[in-house]
């Protein structure tokens, strides 16, 4: 599972486009399962599912008639796996796709791009709109196509998305790629943003919490401390616990942060 | 349900068809209404008055027959106008209209060659024309029947296989034109604009003599010069639907290598 992150805007869903066969690459050459693009992109396409970041169904299409349709222009796709795929998803076959709601229409998309069993499954932005039990679902879909032994491409920019599932991250700024890495070197290089409340007013002193290596900014206020923790948060919890540690407020890492960092330090290098 | 581009394209344009028929059938049925009271009238009295320049125009004399009297009053301007705008509408939306909505950005990434996407889409599209052009031919012959304008069955069908033409001249060019630019405004305008140039040469060469040879070169010449409706349909109405051919070819090849706009 490869993980494709990026900030908004620098260029991920235009990659995915010309990997599509969408556009064409300006330069170069794009290959997909091996295959070139440009000059057998329909022999390829049987192979690929494809969810569009922006993903627009035929509004006076039922969702059954929609897949019914895309099914057929695909020559025919078993229809018990497309049922299946249907009722895991909780979508109303008979309702008209004009008066879906945005996550219930991106569930479509998801069951279109899925419904052929692909050799590798490409999705721009696929949990947009999906509440959280959906995307546990649609995340636990993924699961099952990689130990299918297929391959799933997944674009976001969202860090903690990618983190979930993926086994390999490549990231991409300024339609450039940064790095391509392994999920774990990135996750022990992300910082995270933590405030710690202590009970009874005990706040360790600064000092304490500055010391570990994982800490890289600290302020203590009072019973309220801020720190930046880099990678893993198990060695300042060991030391914080003894405190009376009365909440943990955990920020969700700062995407274009989290890139500004990995870039400057692969520059630094 | 749909099991190609073909068959999704024609069901979408379904609803419309039934619109446009009953409109073009009550024009029709219509006029034809009229010509009872018309054909009492001393017409070459009247058309006496008019420039000779214009009565060649607009076919005016032959007005003393049923057939002449529907071809100066529908055949010369409305039905030719009523068959581009719905051929140019429908041609316009089928591809670019498809990829404005972004419903193109899935459809393009099946197993289908864009080619495949753009004939199946001009095959509907001439279906379509083809079906309003039916529901004129038997409008025609009805009110002929009903308002005794003694139109043969050859004449009414002629006449439709000219509007149906001239109707798929200008329908494939604008979906040539929305295949290669992608916009919806932009293929109907241009298409819009060719056929209003088209009858303006039309016009200008009916009126100047020094333009005559122009004439022919115009769709509106090809197709009701001496006026549809006629037992014999000349052989130069089939220039209307080779142009349209040979734009939508030369489309294809564009389309089928183009950036789309998703």
């Amino acid at each position: 599972m490869f993980g494709y992150l990026g900030p908004n805007g620098a260029g991920k869903s235009t990659t995915i486009r010309v990997l599509m066969g969408l556009i064409g690459a300006t330069a170069g050459t794009a290959k997909v399962l091996g295959v070139d693009v440009s000059s057998r992109r329909v022999e390829l396409s049987r192979r690929v599912g494809y969810l569009p970041g922006d993903f627009v169904a035929y509004r006076d299409l039922t969702v059954g008639e929609y897949l019914q349709y895309l099914g057929a222009l695909r020559g025919g796709v078993a229809s018990p796996v497309v049922d299946a795929l249907v009722e895991r998803f909780e979508v109303d076959p008979g309702r008209k796709i004009s008066t879906l709601s945005h996550g219930n229409r991106q569930k479509v998309g998801l069951i279109q791009a899925t419904m052929h069993r692909p050799d590798l499954l490409v999705l721009d932005e696929p949990t947009s709109g999906l509440d959280p039990l959906m995307q546990r679902e649609f995340l636990g879909l993924l699961r099952e196509f990689r130990d299918e032994g297929r391959t799933v491409f997944l674009s976001s920019h969202v860090l903690a998305e990618v983190e979930a599932v993926a086994d390999l991250v490549a990231i991409i700024r300024n339609g450039r790629l940064v790095t391509t890495s392994d999920i774990d070197a990135l996750k022990a290089r992300t910082r995270r943003r933590v405030q710690l409340t202590f009970a009874d007013r005990a706040a360790p002193p600064a000092e304490v919490l500055s010391n570990l290596a994982s800490v890289t900014r600290c302020s203590v206020d009072g019973d309220v401390a801020e720190l930046e923790v880099e990678g893993s948060m198990s060695e300042l919890m060991a030391i914080a616990a003894p405190y009376g540690i009365e909440r943990v407020v955990s920020g969700n890492v700062d995407l274009e942060d989290a890139f500004l960092q990995f870039y400057d330090d692969q520059e630094g290098r | 349900m749909e099991a190609s581009v073909f068959t999704k394209t024609l069901r979408d344009q379904r609803r419309g068809l039934v619109g446009w028929s009953i409109g073009t059938a009550a024009t029709v049925l219509l006029m034809a209404a009229i010509w009872p009271s018309f054909s009492d009238i001393d017409i070459d009295a009247l058309l006496a008055q008019y420039p000779k320049a214009l009565l060649d125009a607009f076919n005016v004399r032959a007005m003393s027959t049923g057939a002449g009297y529907l071809n100066a009053e529908l055949f010369s301007l409305m039905l030719p106008a009523i068959f581009i705008v719905f051929a140019v509408g429908r041609g316009a939306r089928v591809l670019a209209g498809e990829e404005e909505d972004g419903t193109l950005e899935v459809l393009a990434t099946l197993p289908l060659t864009r080619s495949t996407i753009l004939v199946q889409k001009g095959a509907a599209l001439v279906v379509d024309v083809a079906a309003l052009a039916g529901v004129l031919f038997a409008s025609t012959w009805l009110s002929s029947q009903l308002f005794g304008l003694d139109v043969s069955v050859r004449a009414a069908l002629n006449g439709a296989v000219a509007m149906a033409l001239l109707g798929i001249e200008f329908g494939l060019t604008a979906l040539a034109i929305g295949a290669i630019v992608g916009r919806r405004n932009v293929a109907v305008g241009v298409s819009a604009c060719l056929a209003g140039a088209a009858y303006l040469v039309f016009l200008a060469a009916q009126l100047v003599e020094s333009l005559r040879p122009l004439r022919r070169l115009s769709p509106f010449y090809q197709a009701i010069s001496g006026g549809p409706v006629d037992d014999r349909l000349p052989p130069i109405v089939w220039c209307t639907v080779a142009v349209g051919v040979v734009v939508f070819a030369v489309s294809i090849r564009v389309f089928a290598t183009r950036d789309l706009h998703v």
